[in-house]
């Protein structure tokens, strides 16, 4: 067999072309792994503008998001690149200069927010944040700007709710709102013709974040039989039927890494912190990285395949031995 | 985090005092939840010597993973070897909201008097003159451990009397009453129920080791060799108390300094040569 036929593939330029101007989104992935990088990047060459952005722990592709003006609404509880940069220099800049709407939670919420989207419940208590400004009611950015009226049904109309618990008696707790999203997408390590979903390794917040949006669309390492996946459907996590369409794309969360397949590739990660410092770097970095180059294949060609090489993951032990991480 | 360094007024590995003063913190058997950096190598030091039956949980979904090669952070596949369960953030967090963690590793850019942390922006939140990452998990892990240790950088701006943004609760945090714009102040363990009433219990720096009291107020317990109680006042924004310092911080041994950098951590990945 030559190719595996799938009905749901499309492209990493189709699957891009999937999200709309003013569009909600999640993307799912944790800081430096499992990032779907590939569709990111398009993204940013097909101009997006005005996306409301509901995650948990973003880095380096919604900083080049930010960077490019895609971003509206960032909703999330961080914006880093781990040990590789301590500040997306965008996301940063966007946060000081007030060009973007920023709505702080905490990792648990915003966790929450994804399991209770991903449960169709409209919010769902948790304990965490009493007592900080995370709940300080003056720092309700999507309320001062007047977006909690009601009228966009993916803004609900408050930040969080603070109830006593009438069922154990055990005081406060708060309520968080769901993440109700247009569409999300996801980069696993493999998916079955018919949109079957693999992800090996941790699984982050991705399954309640592919559970909480109307579409999603699922990028992986590797598309393969069907079958191959349904002889140990207990791996699996999520049902092909859930999955709107397919792009196989090779490398594709690069730099970003993926357990069992390649590491993050940190040299790129501190180069892109470094150049993302001011405004004019980051523009000729862009220029080089995504504009310059038409197509993933393009940017993989110029990062060069003996790099590719070093990253690729030990099939044994699932990381790089190779790799050169100081 | 701050580099291995020679210290200017005495010859002693900075990084791997700061490490093992916080790997003394863990007890053998306890669970902990550990992030990014020193707080993952002072839980393997701690594993490696005194407490082998401490469970390490990565915040990304690993439990009690048996790391041969270090992570650079916890989604690293490296966490996973071995472990007893690879999962995702909802169950570690949920096994932190059951109550089961015992002690967590944090940072932050400030910290008050009171353990209250900020994560995510310096000056006016509305306006800020310098946005940091944001709470990540610090404010669950902090809300919902029995015991936290904070791993900071000694300077008076980040030992703030009051800390610009309360990203994670020490032990007198705000409560704004229903409608209320100004907060007020109350003891963290009145709005907590009775399964959360732990917190902040150490700070450790590149020049100390800070512990809170009775009253949930930060006081000075050990200096760093080479360091005075002077030198750590000018380096606290607010009034310090430091009547209850016991002497000079422990020297990590000849035995640890093998643990770290032959052991742990060889590829130099976080313990610099």
């Amino acid at each position: 067999m030559n190719s595996i036929k799938s009905e749901k593939q499309i492209s990493v330029a189709e699957a891009a072309a999937e999200i709309k101007n003013g569009d909600t989104i999640i993307i799912a992935g944790f800081t430096v792994w499992r990032k779907p990088m590939a569709i990111m990047y398009e993204m940013v060459r097909q101009g997006k503008k005005d996306l409301h952005l509901i995650m948990n722990n973003p880095s380096i592709g919604v900083d080049i998001l930010i960077g490019s003006g895609c971003i509206k609404i960032w909703e999330s509880n961080y914006c880093a690149h781990e040990i590789f940069g301590k500040i997306g220099n965008c996301f940063g800049r966007a946060v000081e200069e007030g060009s973007i709407i920023y709505e702080d939670y905490g990792h648990y919420h915003t966790v929450l927010r994804l399991q209770a989207g991903a449960t169709g419940v409209p919010f769902l208590p948790g304990w965490s944040c009493l007592g900080t400004d995370l709940l300080n009611p003056e720092y309700d950015m999507l309320g001062r700007a007047g977006l909690r009226d009601g009228s966009n049904p993916r803004i609900p109309r408050k930040k969080f709710e603070i109830i006593e618990d009438k069922f154990y008696g055990e005081g406060k707790i708060v309520l968080v709102p769901a993440a109700r999203a247009d569409v999300c997408i996801a980069h696993v390590q493999k998916v079955g013709a018919q949109g079957t979903v693999r992800i090996e390794g941790q699984t982050f917040a991705c399954i309640e974040a592919m559970k909480a949006a109307d579409k999603l669309i699922v990028m992986a390492e590797e598309i393969v039989p069907e079958n191959e996946l349904r002889r140990e459907p207990g791996a699996n996590t999520i049902p092909h039927f859930r999955v709107d369409a397919i792009v196989e794309c090779p490398f594709g969360a690069h730099p970003t890494g993926v357990f069992g397949y390649y590491d993050m590739d940190g040299r790129f990660i501190s180069d892109y912190h470094f150049k993302s410092r001011t405004k004019e770097t980051f523009k000729a970095w862009i220029d080089e990285w995504v504009l310059g180059v038409k197509d993933h294949n393009q940017y993989l060609d110029k990062i060069g395949g003996a790099r590719l090489t070093s990253l690729r993951s030990n099939s044994s032990l699932k990381w790089s031995t190779n790799v050169v991480r100081r | 985090m701050s580099k291995n360094t020679n210290n200017t007024s005495g010859k002693y590995d900075l990084t791997a005092l700061m490490v093992m003063a916080a790997a003394r913190e863990v007890k053998n058997g306890e669970v902990v939840f550990a992030g990014t950096g020193l707080p993952m190598i002072a839980i393997m030091a701690a594993q490696h010597l005194h407490a082998p039956d401490a469970v390490l949980i990565y915040e990304a979904g690993t439990i009690d993973g048996k790391t041969i090669s270090i992570p650079s952070s916890v989604a690293d596949p490296r966490c996973v070897y071995q472990a007893s369960v690879a999962s995702g953030v909802a169950n570690v967090f949920e096994t932190l909201q059951r109550g089961l963690v015992d002690l967590g590793y944090l940072g932050g850019a400030e910290i008050d008097l009171y353990g209250n942390v900020n994560a995510t922006s310096i000056g006016d939140y509305m306006h800020p003159a310098k946005r940091v990452p944001g709470s990540g998990g610090n404010v669950d892990i902090n809300c919902l451990a029995k015991r936290t240790v904070y791993i900071m950088v000694q300077e008076k701006r980040r030992f703030r009397n009051r800390v610009d943004y309360l990203t994670s609760p020490g032990w007198k945090v705000k409560w704004w009453d229903e409608g209320a714009a100004q907060p007020k102040w109350v003891a963290r363990k009145k709005l907590y129920p009775k399964q959360f009433q732990g917190g902040p219990s150490a700070v450790i720096t590149n020049m100390a080791v800070f512990r809170f009291d009775e009253t949930g107020t930060m006081y000075l317990d050990t200096v760093h060799p080479g360091k005075t109680v002077e030198d750590v006042k000018n380096n606290v924004e607010f009034d310090l108390n430091v009547k209850r310092v016991t002497g000079e911080t422990k020297m990590p041994t000849k035995e640890e300094m093998d643990i770290l950098y032959n052991e742990i951590d060889p590829e130099g990945i976080f313990l610099k040569r």
